[in-house]
């Protein structure tokens, strides 16, 4: 860990090079505690340890134990149905930004820690990435539930790209977080949250399987970034990857949520 | 930086008009900040010195918490500079120089008192270890409590322990002790005391009278947003701290009216017909001088005046409007 990205700058022998790589290297540093911090104060909460680890696990067991060999698009239902609800999962996790970014404004807890070095930007990134790591935990429960319970294994690669891709399809829906967070009441964050996932699962074919949708639903859901998240992980399984139409559609609708995201925080660092 | 800093109350005057080389622990210009359609600041001026202890005092409304604020770089500025030892209040931040306790801040939730400080301490350059700060804020039992499970005092004995963990040069405090009882009051300020004893710079807020003259060296007036007198505390207590004397005189003429108006003790006279009230900073010189003048005066009444009654005294021109100009809505806990 000697030779960080942050440390390349000072090689370039220049007079000031010092000066920038300092503060380069101190705020990568208060980003990282901070997500540190954070991580290991939200993962015991026991919301996130419902509807991110155990829900999901428990809709595995029960909408994969029929038809062992029918087949879902590429796969069949065991690994398909893993894939959604680790997306699922992952989902739950990423979106539980919203509510702690709500929170901490109602009780002006971002105020206090925009008198440390963390800045504006990096507790949005921070919020951010803390969802992600979160999230990591129950794509690897579910992965496991279905090695445990239905003898879905995979070649280590495919666990991992099959992971990655899952949480590169959330991206969108870490950018619509950011904006539910600095838009909700916490007050109403519980009711509003609760149909947005439900919603979500439901139109991104987590719950019903899109295969299963008449033809025009299907096309409309395939317009909407949830789909993707499982599609990517259910493509490497199926020994591809996301395609084209997919990466587009996320990157769509990450530019479109972010920039709107990022209105809002600017909104609310100005007003307070 | 071998310059002595200017002396407390003369020190915005010297500041203001030249470039502030020894950096000011707080330095505002000309700052205004207007909500809708009300002006909340409206031009502050204030120099701090390294070192002072200063009050700034108005009543409910006056724009302190907006001024503090925009102080720490919360809030944007409509216009003016704000500059904290010489840096935007951003840098200053970031640099560790300043802690603050702002209004009804909560904690964060689901987490112990000692966790929570280990977790915003690792976010400054140097800050104290979280041990310290606990038993310098008195609460060195708190470290395991949850912090959602807390008193009121004790929530603010906690945000005092988050003020001080980077051993800032500067503490800003927004009424701190508004949640609290007479006794952690009493403890509270025991422990700022011992703090600020370092030659430390201490910005607080209240609408205490008494808690600006037990503390504070300085006192700023802060009234609609405006500074309406800033000097040593024994001075602007004078101003404010003064009793208003009222009472029916008989057949009292223009000249006698005027002739009040000189009496000992007194700044200001109202009448209405026979009734006059008399605005004393000495109250027993014009009650004394009044009596010799006027000794038929009926329904004497010395009552003390209220922060807001002396604000409006000291403000004399817009007598007209009462109540407190509402600045920035202080949402309630």
């Amino acid at each position: 860990m000697t030779t960080s990205p942050a440390a390349s700058p000072a090689a370039v022998p220049t007079a000031d090079a010092p000066i920038t790589a300092v503060p380069i290297t101190g705020a990568a540093v208060t980003y990282l505690r901070y997500v540190r911090s954070e991580v290991s104060r939200v993962w015991r909460n026991t919301r996130l340890l419902i509807f991110s680890l155990a829900l999901p696990i428990i809709l595995f067991g029960a909408f994969s134990s029929s038809g062992a060999d029918d087949r879902l698009g590429d796969l069949t239902v065991a690994p398909y149905i893993m894939i959604s609800m680790a997306s699922f999962g992952a989902m739950n996790a990423v979106l539980g930004t919203a509510g702690r970014i709500a929170t901490e404004r109602s009780i002006g807890w971002n105020r206090q820690l925009r008198l440390t070095a963390l800045t504006g930007p990096q507790y949005v990134l921070g919020k951010v990435t803390t969802g992600f790591t979160l999230a990591v935990l129950p794509i690897v429960a579910v992965f496991a539930a279905g090695d445990a319970m239905r003898g879905v294994r995979l070649s280590a690669g495919t666990y991992l790209g099959a992971g990655a891709s899952i949480l590169l399809g959330l991206v969108p829906l870490a950018a619509f977080a950011i904006w539910l967070g600095y838009l909700v009441r916490p007050e109403n964050m519980q009711a509003i949250t609760g149909g947005v996932f439900s919603l979500l699962a439901l139109a991104g074919g987590i719950w019903v399987p899109v295969e299963n949708f008449p033809g025009w639903l299907a096309d409309i859901v395939k317009l909407l970034p949830m789909y993707w998240s499982a599609q990517a992980g259910r493509a490497v399984l199926a020994g591809g990857w996301v395609g084209g139409r997919g990466l587009a559609t996320l990157a769509v609708w990450t530019v479109v949520l972010g920039a709107v995201a990022g209105r809002a925080y600017l909104r609310d660092q100005l007003r307070t | 930086m071998t310059r002595t800093p200017s002396p407390p109350g003369s020190a915005f005057r010297a500041g203001a008009e030249s470039d502030p080389t020894p950096p000011h622990s707080v330095h505002l210009v000309g700052v205004r900040k207007r909500y809708g359609s009300v002006q909340a600041v409206d031009g502050v001026d204030l120099a701090i010195a390294p070192g002072e202890v200063v009050a700034l005092l108005g009543p409910n409304g006056a724009g302190k918490s907006t001024t503090i604020d925009m102080l720490l770089g919360l809030t944007r500025p409509d216009s003016g500079t704000v500059r904290l030892f010489g840096r935007a209040p951003r840098q200053a931040c970031t640099a560790g120089l300043v802690g603050a306790m702002l209004q009804n801040g909560g904690l964060l939730p689901e987490i112990t008192v000692g966790k929570m400080l280990t977790a915003v301490r690792a976010l400054y350059p140097h800050a104290l270890p979280t041990a310290e700060v606990l038993a310098r804020a008195g609460i060195g039992d708190l470290a395991d409590a949850r912090t959602d499970r807390l008193s009121g005092g004790q929530r603010q004995r906690v945000r005092f322990a988050l003020a001080l963990l980077p051993d800032p040069d500067l503490i800003v405090l927004d009424e701190p002790t508004a949640a609290m009882d007479v006794e952690s009051r009493r403890a509270f300020w025991a422990a700022m005391r011992a703090w600020a004893a370092g030659g430390r710079t201490v910005l607080f807020a209240t609408h205490y009278l008494e808690e600006a003259d037990a503390f504070a060296d300085r006192i700023v007036l802060l009234r609609r947003g405006r500074v309406i007198a800033d000097g040593p505390t024994t001075e602007v207590k004078a101003l404010v701290g003064g009793r208003t004397i009222r009472a029916t005189l008989r057949g009292l003429d223009d000249a006698g009216l005027a002739g009040l108006g000189r009496l000992p003790g007194v700044a200001r006279v109202e009448s209405r017909g026979e009734s006059i009230t008399l605005t004393c900073p000495d109250s027993d010189a014009a009650l004394r001088a009044l009596l010799a003048a006027h000794p038929a005066a009926e329904d004497i009444e010395v009552v003390g005046a209220g922060l807001e009654d002396a604000f409006i005294a000291l403000t004399s021109d817009d007598v007209a409007t009462t109540g407190a100009a509402a600045g920035r809505e202080e949402t309630s806990a």
